[in-house]
């Protein structure tokens, strides 16, 4: 689960990023953009730890995809430091999301596999 | 008396019957074994730290940036326009991307078990394309500062061998995924069976094809996947 400690991590540094990066007060935009994200960038990484949600890491690879796109169609050249941290977050945020839950072991499906071989064939 | 923990073990190895570090075909040894992965997520995090150390330079986070050998070159290499036109495109500088990438190196790396390389072949598959051009494009980057801007960048060319050194200790991982795949396909013959295999799906032969293709001397394995049982043998 080292990995949705991660995405969380990334979801917070999202939420204090407005303060960081300075976004312009009228910009409601920015703002409720990086208030939002960081709420669902958190969510689907927590989610991840219930049993029955344990795949909504998976839609961090949506919120990941529109952080860059979102950067990549609206900045303007050369880029303010809040879109560069948008891209940043979410190429992290691509190779997080991607890892697999247990991703030390053998996943779910290989474990239940051997399992029932050696329920099958007991070894003596 | 067995002590809890040894009946733990026990238990444990009862359930996983099969051996997650028998050497991975045409190889003699498990390139996903961790012994194999950590030295590469090591090396790959020394690339992260200096791109980073680069990025702050290009961000103009810090004013100055170290080179022992070509002195002020670095800098002209950092903020040429060939740097500029690519911060331009990534819309971040191009030693941050080079960042995330050994990053990427790094976290596909140490991701999934010891046996990987048939387990998980599109981690390591990811893991390879993430290494591979990663090599390719940092090697044609110093190239350009040599042809194109005429100076060198001491830090650049660290990472560019960083990241050749990287492709040289992960190819076999994922050469042993893609035969393993390859195997598959000879074998089967089947579109469905060939995406089980790369998504990761168990299916009856899936073990069987995975270490075939090794050398005679390993054909005892192909029969024995049972290593708990080795293991307890050994212990009693």
């Amino acid at each position: 689960m080292w990995a949705r400690t991660v995405e969380a991590v990334l979801g917070c540094w999202l939420a204090i990023s407005p303060f960081i990066f300075g976004h312009a007060p009228g910009d409601t935009y920015l703002w409720a953009h990086d208030f939002i994200m960081a709420a669902l960038v958190f969510l689907f990484a927590v989610l991840s730890w219930w049993q029955p949600t344990r795949h909504a890491h998976v839609l961090n690879l949506l919120t990941a995809l529109w952080l860059i796109g979102g950067a990549w169609v609206l900045a303007p050249t050369p880029a303010p430091a809040g879109y560069q941290n948008h891209v940043m977050i979410g190429l992290t945020l691509l190779l997080f999301a991607i890892v697999p839950n247990d991703a030390s072991l053998p996943s779910q499906v290989w474990r239940d596999h051997y399992a029932q071989q050696s329920a099958k064939h007991p070894a003596a | 008396m067995e002590s809890n923990e040894q009946q733990q073990r026990r238990e444990l190895q009862q359930r996983i019957t099969v051996d997650l570090n028998v050497p991975a075909p045409p190889f003699d040894y498990n390139p996903s074994s961790w012994g194999q992965r950590i030295p590469i997520a090591v090396i790959a995090s020394l690339g992260v730290l200096i791109s980073v150390y680069l990025s702050l330079y290009e961000w103009g986070l810090i004013s100055t940036v170290w080179d022992p050998v070509f002195g002020e070159q670095s800098a002209a290499v950092l903020k040429s326009d060939v740097a500029k036109t690519m911060h331009y495109w990534f819309v971040i500088p191009d030693a941050a991307l080079g960042a995330v990438a050994y990053l990427g190196d790094a976290v596909l790396g140490l991701a999934g078990g010891t046996r990987r390389w048939q387990h998980r072949p599109w981690m390591v598959i990811l893991f390879g394309i993430d290494v591979i051009p990663l090599g390719i494009v940092s090697a044609v980057l110093v190239a350009l500062q040599g042809t194109v801007v005429g100076a060198w960048c001491f830090l650049c060319i660290v990472t560019a061998i960083i990241s050749l050194t990287l492709v040289f200790y992960a190819y076999d991982e994922v050469w042993a995924s893609i035969t393993f795949l390859y195997r598959v396909w000879k074998r089967t013959r089947s579109k469905k069976l060939l995406w089980k295999a790369f998504i990761g799906v168990p299916f009856p032969e899936s073990d069987e094809i995975a270490l075939s293709g090794s050398k005679p001397k390993r054909q005892s394995q192909l029969a024995a996947p049972a290593v708990g049982g080795r293991r307890q043998a050994a212990q009693g």
